[in-house]
């Protein structure tokens, strides 16, 4: 098994240099071969991490690479999203005539890099070099944001690396901190091991780990989009190309929650659970308002699948935040049916900007009727973001509340009450998205307008594994799926 | 009457303490420096004192605990971000014909203002927290409020400049405000992971170099009054 | 042979009466050798301040007696302040307990201020506009002046600047402690800006632009300009004084009261004081004047310092 591991973080990495410096149809086919094979690599870890009632873990190259049930829930999402948007990103290349070789070639490689970086921060067993990981990922996907060279998407990338940077280095300053906490323990020079660190933390002076933790959301909660510091995920989703936003909301901001999870389990075995989960709580209802509140008033329409994106971050937060183990797995189904739907949605507008030439969504009408099947596959796609059975995000914002209303071990009035606005926000953000797609993509179609028909196969394959995805996550999960959650969560919950 | 004042005189830091803390200062006087800089090469050369500053306080701590380890640090560092990041940056701005790095959003003596009220809260804010960190085999204590007040004072470098370096710099010197820190709390660090934290700044470098030198292609100035169409 | 207590007392302000027109030539003189020039020589100052007092007193025609009465009381109270500060004894004379380093401070703003005053009485644009640049920049550096003194006060838990001092020469520990090379740079900057020397002003002309202290004494002729002229040198070499003796040099001074120590200390300080002055003519020739607006940043700037000073000091280890 710890071949398999090995072979996971190798091949996306092997796919980049491949496509860096084969030619255009070579990169189309290393990308998607190690999508697929990513993922492949990543489900057959699966059955082995996920028996036991708190999972096992595997390990490879003497304890550096360790992944737990914990960590392999973020890998499936990234992994996932990796191999349907590979698929994607055959299509939307091939769609566009204009796209020049370079462009295609700085692509792709980029897209396998960036894939790479987030399968290495769920691997690693080590914090600082999860810092490391997480920084790679900002540098990347920064440079993946300007590919296409318009002012708006400068001045994306700039905001983007900037504010990233800025936060991830506070987040290297409760790396220092956590490391000093440790060292109380396992002496001055000892590595970040987490795996040692959890062993021991019920030994770790908790004054010094609430302040470890803090800076740490306050840190990676940059890159995650955490009100306040949210500010550049609109700009540089939006202006990113399609795949890369794909990547960007549907397992970016994911995979930078994980290093939050990470503190977060460090700081509840070492007793100051209570205090990590008000400040998730915090953060998760001024983030989740703060998306619903912009969702209505939105132009562009990637634009408006970000602030989406800002809204299932605060989601996330609320149910970790609540102490049951129903809410925190419900969180980690969560992360998977997001990415499903975001990357689904994603691909939908794609098509949609790619043929209708426009991201205005005062000028786009009449989407679904123009293109007959992935105008469809988008309406269920932001049917699906707004936690409509019977998609997986239906079945994971049900499990948080209930988890928030039930109150685990002890009803809490505070978990109840944001249990409670969740569910409304979580409403007002339906009625916003609905709007936009009653008015952009279920109107009547102008008539003389674009000819009816796709741009690509490829985008409608791409949207229909997504889509599938979405709605095995929400009809039936997998048995062994549900065991991994639910060892996660064991994880997650811990003694108090 | 003197000799006995001078005997109640409360003891002065040790030579170590007292050198290091010294040094600390400098590297938060080089930030307010930078909020007065206006020419960009000028910028870049104060962040390699800056760097220079901290690499002498690795190479003191690694002296006053002969830790070889120190020492390589140091070296690395040195290596790292007094000659190459300066080097890097310089050289993708080498076609920006303007020397101005930009305008200042506010006076200078404004800006100054508010880092020395920023630098007092960081100062109060670490300064007094008792971690437990003596004998820790780090820089003294009074050095994180030193470190915490560079980090503050260069968040407001980064946020009341309105041009691409001096963003840039403020993000660089916020990076070595956090090494000065981690110099306190972990400086025992296995050698590895400081090595992977040098490498990546220096991957972060490249990558704001090349955007940068976008921006300065697409706009023909380093300014930042033009990046803000997108809003909402 | 011991010295009675008030000889030494008298011999302080001697020394510095005597000897200020002496280091201000000289400076003059380094000044010039720096620059590929001959310069004037050095006892040129005292020939001036005879032949000012030889000529006739013209006033202008509004001005008070307060005009006549300025130079007077900026001279004596710019020759009250070598009382209060170590100039050739490390330990303090009994008159040097009348006043703190707060009070020198005081003291040597009471002779600037009626040296402003007075000039705005005469009417004369020039002198006016001098005196209200001077107020303003003397105001702005204030802040810088009590920040170094609360940090000698925080070192020493008093504001005796003959404790300071002795502080410093008592261990090396104390000597490089951070908030003391700190303090003593920002005062170095306080001392640059009281002296009217490049980064603030150009002493070497009178430039309409720039001039701040030399606008001052436009309208004075006669015994009183000769006065003035000697009082700014006496309040240099005052400034000097306390830099070297307090902040940064404060050996060679007499440990007793007798008179071989006593008159080894005068040429000790003399070399202290020249050298301090050497250094500013060296900046003089180094740096370019700052436009009138950005001397701002550079009261800013020391105010940094010396806050930085007691911020390491209050909250820090020192």
């Amino acid at each position: 098994m710890s071949a398999v591991l090995v072979a996971l973080v190798a091949v996306p990495l092997v796919a980049a240099i491949v496509s860096w410096w084969a030619g255009p149809r070579l990169a189309d086919v290393v990308t998607v071969a190690g999508g697929a094979c990513t993922l492949g690599l990543c489900l057959a870890l699966v059955p082995t991490v996920a028996t036991g009632g708190h999972g096992r873990s595997v390990s490879a190259f003497a304890g550096w690479l360790r992944v737990d049930p914990l960590s392999m829930v973020f890998l499936i999402a990234t992994a996932f999203l990796y191999a349907i948007t590979a698929v994607f990103a055959v299509g939307y290349a091939a769609a566009d005539r204009s796209v020049t070789v370079t462009y295609k070639r700085r692509l792709f490689a980029g897209l396998n890099l960036f894939a790479w970086a987030m399968a290495m921060a769920p691997c690693v067993d080590n914090l600082g070099l999860l810092w490391v990981a997480i920084e790679v990922t900002t540098v990347v996907s920064a440079l993946l944001v300007a590919i296409e060279g318009t002012d708006a998407a400068i001045e994306a990338a700039w905001k983007y690396i900037l504010l990233a940077s800025l936060g991830l280095g506070v987040s290297l300053l409760a790396t220092a901190v956590i490391y000093h906490a440790g060292s109380y323990t396992l002496g001055q020079a000892y590595d970040l091991s987490y795996s040692k660190l959890l062993a021991h933390s019920a030994r770790l002076p908790a004054g010094t780990v609430r302040l470890a933790y803090l800076l740490a959301v306050l840190g990676f909660g940059t890159k995650v989009g955490l009100f306040p510091v949210h500010t550049w995920l609109p700009d540089a989703h939006s202006e990113a190309p399609t795949p890369v936003s794909a990547l960007l909301s549907g397992s970016l901001l994911a995979t930078s929650f994980y290093a939050i999870l990470r503190y977060y389990q460090v700081a509840q075995r070492s007793g100051a659970g209570g205090f990590a989960r008000d400040v998730l709580a915090g953060f998760g209802v001024a983030t989740l308002l703060l998306g619903t509140l912009y969702l209505a008033s939105q132009r562009d329409l990637k634009r408006l699948l970000a602030y989406s994106s800002i809204e299932h971050m605060g989601i996330l937060a609320i149910g970790v935040s609540f102490a049951s183990p129903l809410a925190i797995a419900g969180a980690l189904l969560h992360v998977l049916a997001h990415a499903a739907a975001k990357g689904t949605s994603f691909f939908g507008a794609g098509s949609v900007v790619r043929k209708l030439r426009t991201k205005d969504l005062e000028r786009i009408r009449g989407a679904a009727g123009t293109l007959p099947w992935s105008g469809p596959m988008l309406v269920a796609g932001m049917l699906g973001l707004s936690g409509m059975p019977p998609f997986g995000t239906f079945r994971s914002e049900l499990s948080i509340v209930a988890g928030g209303l039930s109150g685990g071990a002890g009803a809490n009035t505070a978990e109840e009450a944001i249990a409670v606005a969740l569910v409304v926000l979580a409403t007002l953000g339906f009625l916003g998205l609905s709007w936009h797609l009653t008015q952009s993509l279920l109107s009547p179609t102008p008539s003389g307008s674009v000819a009816k028909g796709e741009t690509s196969w490829l985008i409608v394959l791409a949207m229909s594994l997504g889509l599938l995805g979405l709605l095995i996550l929400g009809v039936h999960p997998p048995s062994q799926l549900s065991d991994l959650l639910r060892g996660a969560a064991a994880e997650l919950g811990g003694p108090r | 009457m003197l000799p006995s004042l001078v005997a109640s005189v409360p003891t002065p830091p040790s030579i170590f303490a007292g050198a290091t803390e010294a040094l600390a200062v400098l590297v938060l006087f080089t930030v307010f420096a930078m909020l007065r800089e206006a020419l960009l090469r000028s910028q870049v050369k104060l962040y390699a004192l800056q760097s220079l500053a901290v690499c002498a306080l690795a190479a003191v701590l690694g002296a006053s605990q002969h830790a070889r380890d120190l020492y390589a640090l140091a070296v690395l560092s040195f290596v790292l971000k007094v000659v190459l990041v300066p080097a890097i940056v310089l050289h993708l701005l080498g076609e920006a014909e303007v020397d101005l790095a930009g305008s200042h959003r506010f006076g200078v003596a404004t800006m100054v203002l508010a880092g020395i009220v920023v630098s007092g809260f960081g100062f109060v804010a670490l300064g007094n927290v008792h971690l437990g960190l003596a004998g820790s085999g780090g820089l003294p204590v009074a050095v994180l409020g030193v470190a915490m007040a560079t980090v503050l004072v260069s968040f407001v470098l980064a946020m009341f400049r309105s041009d691409v370096v001096s963003q840039a710099v403020g993000f660089f010197s916020m990076e070595n405000g956090v090494s000065v820190a981690s110099l306190v709390f972990a400086a025992r660090m296995p050698l590895i992971l400081e090595v992977s934290f040098l490498f990546d700044l220096l991957v972060a470098a490249l990558a704001f170099g090349v955007i940068m030198r976008a921006h300065h292609r697409r706009a023909a100035s380093l300014s930042t009054e033009t990046l803000d169409q997108l809003r909402g | 042979m011991q010295l009675p207590v008030q000889a030494v007392q008298a011999l302080q302000v001697l020394v510095v009466l005597v000897a200020a027109p002496f280091v201000s030539g000289a400076i003059a003189h380094i000044e010039a050798r720096i620059q590929g020039r001959r310069g004037p020589r050095v006892l040129q100052p005292y020939y001036d301040i005879a032949k000012l007092f030889s000529k006739e007193t013209l006033l202008p025609q509004d001005a008070s007696w307060f005009f006549l009465a300025a130079p007077v009381i900026a001279f004596t109270s710019f020759l009250v302040v070598p009382m209060l500060i170590p100039v050739l004894t490390d330990f303090p004379l009994p008159l040097g307990y009348m006043g703190d380093i707060m009070g020198g401070g005081l003291v040597l703003a009471l002779g600037g201020f009626s040296l402003a005053l007075a000039a705005v009485g005469t009417g004369d644009p020039y002198a006016q506009l001098g005196s209200s640049r001077a107020m303003t920049f003397g105001a702005l550096i204030e802040p810088s002046v009590l920040f170094v003194v609360f940090a000698v006060a925080l070192i020493t838990t008093t504001d005796l600047p003959y404790a300071m001092a002795a502080v410093d020469r008592s261990s090396l520990a104390q000597a490089i402690r951070p908030a003391h090379l700190f303090a003593a740079v920002a005062f170095f900057l306080v001392v640059l800006s009281d002296t009217g020397r490049i980064p603030v002003e150009t002493h070497v002309s009178t430039l309409e632009l720039g001039m701040i202290d030399e606008a001052r004494g436009f309208e004075h002729s006669g015994p009183a300009f000769a006065l003035l002229k000697w009082g700014a040198a006496v309040k240099q070499l005052v400034l000097y004084v306390i830099l070297v003796d307090v902040f940064s040099a404060p050996w060679g001074l007499a440990g007793s009261r007798r008179l071989g120590p006593v008159l080894l200390a005068i040429p000790i300080l003399l070399g202290k004081a020249l050298g301090a002055g050497a250094l500013f003519a060296l900046i003089d020739n180094s740096f370019s004047k700052l436009r009138l607006y950005k001397i701002t940043e550079f009261m800013a700037s020391a105010f940094a310092l010396s806050a930085v000073a007691v911020l390491v000091l209050y909250l820090g280890s020192g």
